[in-house]
């Protein structure tokens, strides 16, 4: 058995602020991190999404005390640090993850509501319907801004074969971002991808002309296969149309991206000192996580997205824990039926979860901006779309809100909110901070009081 | 039909199915067939079976007066109208059968009621007349997957290096990852597409066949050196001293070579830094370097040389280090930096031939004067094939304007070539398997494939490719309709390499052993279990299957056999004796070896195992989803929780334990499917090794199955299993599914009645199952868009 899980393994990029030579596709209008802006420019606020699934042992993760000065439980110890820019939310809810006259289905409806607030159809495969999710609303208000609209991580693939859970198809435990009703966007999970995808292959000195050459190649392609893509979309209906429908969207995406770069003056991106190319998938669970986690804290502090998702693993995920002692598997064990064991095994994994994400607000809190750091001009949730794994229950939610959205989020305290409060409130809230502003999202009844300053 | 199976189509009403239409058809197969039995003593009808319990259980909140959640029970009158509203009864049944309805709180019919009216309901949805108008069903446009893309590649261009290794996961539907619905097409992967189409053609297209020189450029920092060498700021080579920087080069040919250095100089002193580039101890040149860091230099020698390995030189020769000159301005330490040094040649020489993946598309030199008619020529031959459809001429026309767009930017003809088959295979038209129905004549009614639509849905079942040339031809010929054609074709596909796909893609996933990647076996419990048995336990379960499919033995070898494949380190692992070395070799099982067949191969023990410890309830389950085809339905949401005090728990063995879901009728009636076929197999520990004990426990393999026949031991299981008709229909059903590329629904039971009757009368040959499924209505047939599904 391969017991190595200690190494990481990366690549130095070269020194110190040293501009990446990019194919100009991917160069943007002058991006730069906002260390060097001062009070008067206001950098952007980011949102992110982190997801663990199963729940978690709700004992040892709601604090006692509410309000500032708030005690931190076994689970969320590690985050002390950054107890100041944490905010625990207690008591949220998403109705449209109960059966509501489904049945059983808990873990696919579970991931598919954390973001979306609608009840996943059940189907095995025909007809899979969600709803758009809160961070594609943002992406597509604010996504027009930046290189990429959002960002899409995890660190499991999709169930490679077998069931995920009764009667629903994979797509919707594997999944908590949904581009609209019936696409759900997927995860990268190869950190080098990532990297690549968002700041290019290779160092090559690419001559000028060539670059701009390739650049107009890409695009006569893209018209040409839009053309056959809208010849045919007008001999097709029902689901054939509306999977030509992705594919016409997909397309589309890549040219308006296109032309963003040939609008920009064609300067590369700025890396910063520190930044590291991972080399691959790392054999440590941890290490993956991190260095996932490094990527979307890369590509904020660069503002290549502002929207980003993260699957810490897929919901109903069975993986085991052996480096923390944990050799059942995740899902197993979160149905505990009160043994006193199981519990303490699953705080375990919740704990190592939180450990990861402490890493990232760390790091996050580390890189200066504007007056502050990155970190307080994020909004981060982390959380599960099950509170206790046992009974599946879909109320009382553990959720955390980590960051300061700019100054408009009083962090540092553990608000309790009344019971059935839907979770969708907190999107709703969050979407107007980060300029997407909407009426309604999902089953919100209104945004979430308490938040601000 | 025996008993057994009669009961166990009676107790497969018992249990609810999932929602999945697939699997209401697995349901509607067991049930029509025992209803036909039932029917004889016991004629159902709506008015005298199930009226009377609607009306007593639902009717006080599904009424027309009072139509909770939108649902009027009392508007159906008679039989036919269940039939009439098939999705509004199939919802009820699962609400009774899943104990959701009636809800808490208000009367419950009897367990024997519960059942009575499930069965009534499944018997009017299974009923179906298959000498009616025939409903092949619909399949949704399937984009190819990642075994599929790779493949296709493969087939297409002869390029081997997988380019969708990187692309997202498929989704997962109906146990399989190449199904339509499911597939969807998310805005990264469209850039995985653009970017792998890229790379394909570069490898595949010699860009510029006339400039095929090598040259070979070697990082200076990678170097070791004499000179006191330092790396400078990670992106050259520093000689602080005089000195060498040197490399072992491979000259390939004797001939003449440029020698290129790309540096600058730490200018100190009177002189500029002076470099010497030397081969095998010989200076070939000494050369001046008064290039500064801000300006680097590109210095060139060239020179004839010998083939073979010899040392290349780049040297710093004029150190320059003095720190206290009279005169400021010859104060300084001088260095030479190396960025690159780079060899090219050799020149004149022939270039080397072109790759074949390069000629099989431009199979001559393009000359000028015919270039356009050339490229035609080898668009029209390439799309074709990428397509898989013939091409019209104005489709070309476009393609062509790619050779246009290249050509104005002084591109070379091969250039133009790779734009143009960038572009096909980045178009819907490559991506998707079309099978697009003739503009609209009566929606709603079938039609038969063309032939181009049959060879790929043929050749992306049996191979997960794109069609050969035989199939394109029979194709062209209007071949492929005919059935004696198609079973000559699927005897010469089974028997093709190609056919290992079947293994990769559908064995894989019917057995699921792609979930041994993710088995986590607890390594202090099992610290055996390592990447060779887990690469040797898939082995055997792909090698095994393979050979059925090979040598077109019978599908039951499946359930029992008496040979399996084997290296040193699973027959360890199996205690048997006589197998060396790594390599799998055909083993033969004696009997009462206990290894036959699938369901006591390591791989499947393990994958339905916990990490730390066997699973019964989990065996059991996975072999009525996966062998069965009769899934159990999820727990009832007052299933409750099974008692377990620390002394039960001391003092019981797993089987006890186990046992105790049964204490409660509610669990028991699906527990009592799958415990005791889990029980069969606990001989086996979580990684399928042999035991007798299960910690302090002795074994105890026995069990009873509902229809009272009982067993001892996985041997006599298997043979039970053997004897009845479920496993060849559920298997059937599966392979279906694959094969379609969609869930089944009801409709599609009159082929899989068909399939199953032609391959029980043919010895249940492997072969016969395919060309049964290949012959089918659904996979020859859709039916054109309609409102109706």
């Amino acid at each position: 058995m391969n017991k190595s899980w200690q190494i990481p393994r990366r690549t130095f990029l070269k020194g110190l602020g040293t501009v990446v030579a990019l194919p100009m596709l991917d160069a943007m209008a002058p991006v730069k991190t906002f260390a060097s802006i001062g009070a008067k420019a206001k950098p952007p606020v980011r949102m992110a999404f982190v997801y663990v699934p199963n729940g978690a042992h709700m004992q040892d993760w709601t604090p006692l005390t509410q309000g500032l000065d708030f005690d931190l439980p076994y689970i969320l110890r590690p985050l002390a640090p950054v107890k100041s820019h944490l905010t625990v939310l207690s008591g949220l809810t998403h109705d449209k993850g109960r059966t509501n006259s489904d049945n059983a289905g808990h873990h696919a409806r579970g991931a598919t509501v954390f973001l979306t607030g609608t009840q996943a159809l059940k189907s095995e495969g025909a007809d899979i319907r969600a709803g758009v999710s809160a961070d594609q609303v943002a992406a597509s208000v604010i996504g027009k801004q930046t290189r990429f609209a959002s960002l899409e991580l995890g660190t499991e693939r999709g169930r490679q074969a077998g069931k995920c859970d009764s009667g629903y198809s994979c797509a919707y435990s594997n999944n908590i971002s949904w581009r609209d009703e019936s696409t759900p966007m997927a995860k990268e999970t190869n950190p080098r991808e990532v990297f690549e995808r968002l700041f290019g292959s290779d160092s090559k000195k690419e001559v000028d002309e060539n670059r701009v050459r390739r650049e107009r190649y890409k695009k006569s392609i893209l018209d040409f296969v839009l053309d056959d893509a809208k010849r045919l979309s007008s001999k097709v209906g029902g689901n054939d149309r509306q999977k030509l429908d992705e594919y016409l969207t997909a397309v589309r995406e890549i040219e308006v991206r296109l032309e963003k770069a040939e609008r920009a003056s064609g300067q590369g991106i700025i890396l910063p000192a520190d930044a590291e190319k991972p080399t691959g998938v790392p054999d440590s669970f941890g290490e993956h996580i991190r260095l996932m986690g490094d990527m979307m804290v890369l590509a904020f502090q660069t503002d290549v997205t502002r929207v980003c998702t993260f699957m810490i693993a897929n919901e109903g995920s069975n993986k085991s824990y052996p480096f923390i002692g944990v050799n059942e598997g995740h899902h197993t064990l979160s149905h505990h039926q009160g043994d006193a064991k199981k519990h303490a095994q699953i705080r375990e994994i919740n704990k190592f979860h939180i450990t990861q994400f402490a890493h990232i607000l760390q790091r996050l809190k580390s890189i200066p901006e504007g007056d502050g750091s990155l970190l307080d001009n994020c909004m981060l949730v982390y959380g599960s779309a099950l509170s206790d794994g046992n009974a599946h229950n879909s109320e009382n939610l553990p959720v955390l809100l980590a960051g300061r959205g700019g100054g408009t989020i009083l962090s540092g305290r553990h608000l309790r909110y009344e019971y059935e409060t839907p979770m969708c409130n907190l999107f709703l809230s969050m979407l107007e901070r980060v300029g997407a502003s909407t009426a309604a999202f999902g089953d919100s009844t209104g945004p979430l009081h308490g938040l601000e300053a | 039909m025996n008993r057994f199976w009669q009961l166990l189509a009676g107790l497969v009403f018992e249990c609810w199915f999932g929602l999945s239409p697939r699997a209401i058809g697995a349901a509607d197969v067991a049930s029509q067939t025992a209803k036909t039995e039932i029917k004889a003593s016991d004629p159902l009808t709506f008015a005298k079976d199930l009226k009377p319990l609607l009306s007593e259980y639902c009717f006080n909140c599904h009424s027309k007066e009072k139509p909770k959640a939108g649902l009027n029970l009392e508007r159906f009158k008679d039989d036919t109208i269940i039939m009439q509203d098939r999705k509004t009864w199939q919802m009820v049944m699962e609400m009774i059968e899943s104990r959701e309805m009636p809800p808490e709180k208000k009367p419950k019919p009897t367990e024997e009621q519960r059942q009575s009216m499930i069965h009534f309901i499944e018997a009017e949805l299974a009923k179906l007349d298959c000498n009616g108008p025939v409903n092949p069903g619909k399949v949704t446009l399937r984009r190819l997957n990642r075994t599929e893309y790779n493949n296709t590649i493969r087939d297409l261009l002869g390029i081997n290096f997988k380019p969708a290794a990187d692309f997202p996961s498929d989704e997962v539907g109906y146990g399989f990852d190449n199904i339509g619905d499911v597939l969807s097409l998310p805005p990264i992967l469209m850039e995985k597409y653009l970017a792998a189409a890229e790379q394909i053609v570069t490898k595949a297209i010699v860009a510029n066949p006339a400039a095929q020189t090598l040259i070979k450029r070697i990082e200076a920092e990678t170097l070791p050196s004499t000179a006191n060498g330092s790396t400078f700021e990670d992106r050259a080579l520093s000689l602080d001293t005089e000195g060498e920087a040197y490399t072992e080069f491979e000259f390939p040919q004797k001939g003449e070579y440029i020698i290129r250095a790309r540096a600058f100089g730490q200018q100190a002193g009177p002189d500029p830094a002076r470099m010497s580039v030397r081969v095998a101890g010989k200076e070939l040149s000494v050369i001046d370097v008064p290039a500064i860091e801000s300006a680097p230099g590109i210095y060139e020698v060239r020179a004839p040389l010998e083939l073979g390995k010899q040392r290349l030189a780049v040297a710093y020769i004029n150190n320059y280090n003095v720190s206290d000159h009279p005169d400021p301005k010859l104060r300084g330490d001088r260095n030479l930096v190396v960025d690159y040094i780079e060899v090219e040649g050799p020149l004149g020489a022939e270039p080397p031939p072109l790759p074949e993946t390069h000629t099989r598309v431009i199979p001559r030199k393009p000359v000028p004067a015919t270039q356009h008619e050339y490229a035609k020529e080898i668009l029209q031959k390439f799309a074709k094939r990428a397509y898989r459809r013939p091409v019209l001429d104005e489709e070309i026309e476009r393609l062509l304007r790619f050779i246009e767009i290249v050509k104005m930017d002084k591109g070379t003809f091969e250039e133009g070539i790779q734009l143009a088959i960038q572009a096909i295979l980045t178009s819907p038209h490559f991506l998707f398997r079309w099978e697009l129905d003739p503009t609209p004549e009566k929606s709603g009614t079938a039609r038969t494939l063309t032939n181009h639509e049959i060879a790929s849905r043929l050749s992306y079942f049996l191979w997960s490719s794109m069609p050969d040339d035989e199939l394109f031809s029979l194709a062209e010929q209007k071949l492929l309709t005919q059935q004696e054609t198609l079973e000559a074709q699927i005897k010469r596909m089974l028997q093709d390499p190609n056919a290992k796909a079947l293994v990769e893609s559908f064995a894989s996933q019917w057995l699921t052993i792609r979930n041994l990647e993710i088995a986590q076996p607890d390594p202090d419990l099992f610290p055996e279990f390592d990447e060779n048995l887990k690469t040797a336990m898939r082995k055997e379960t792909e090698l095994f299957f393979e050979a059925v499919m090979r040598e077109d033995r019978s599908v039951l070898e499946f359930l029992d056999a008496n040979f399996t494949f084997l290296n040193e380190r699973l027959a360890r692992h199996y205690e048997i004796e006589g197998i060396k070395g790594e390599q799998f070799q055909r083993v033969s099982l004696n009997k009462g070896s206990g290894r036959g067949g699938i369901l006591t191969q390591a791989s499947i023990l393990t994958i339905t195992s916990n990490p730390t410890r066997t699973s019964p309830v989990s065996r059991g389950k996975w072999i009525l989803e996966q062998i069965l085809g009769t899934p159990p339905p999820p727990p009832p949401p007052d299933a409750g929780e099974l008692e377990e005090s620390q002394q039960a728990l001391d003092s019981a063995s797993l089987r006890q334990r186990v046992e105790m879901h049964r204490a409660k009728p509610e669990c028991a009636v699906c527990h009592s499917k799958m415990d005791p076929i889990g029980f069969a197999f606990e001989n086996f520990d979580a990684i399928g090794r042999w035991r007798s004990l299960d910690g302090k426990f002795p074994v105890d393999p026995s069990g009873t199955l509902p229809s009272g026949q009982s067993f001892n031991g996985p041997d006599e299981l298997k043979a039970i299993l053997k004897s009845q008709e479920t496993f060849v229909r559920s298997l059937s059903e599966k392979m279906l599914t694959f094969a379609l590329g969609r869930g089944l629904e009801y409709y599609d039971k009159c082929a899989v009645d068909e399939i199953v009757k032609t391959l029980v009368k043919n010895d249940y040959k492997f072969s016969t199952l395919v060309s049964e499924i290949v012959t089918s209505e659904p996979f020859l047939m859709r039916k054109k868009e309609g409102d109706t599904p």
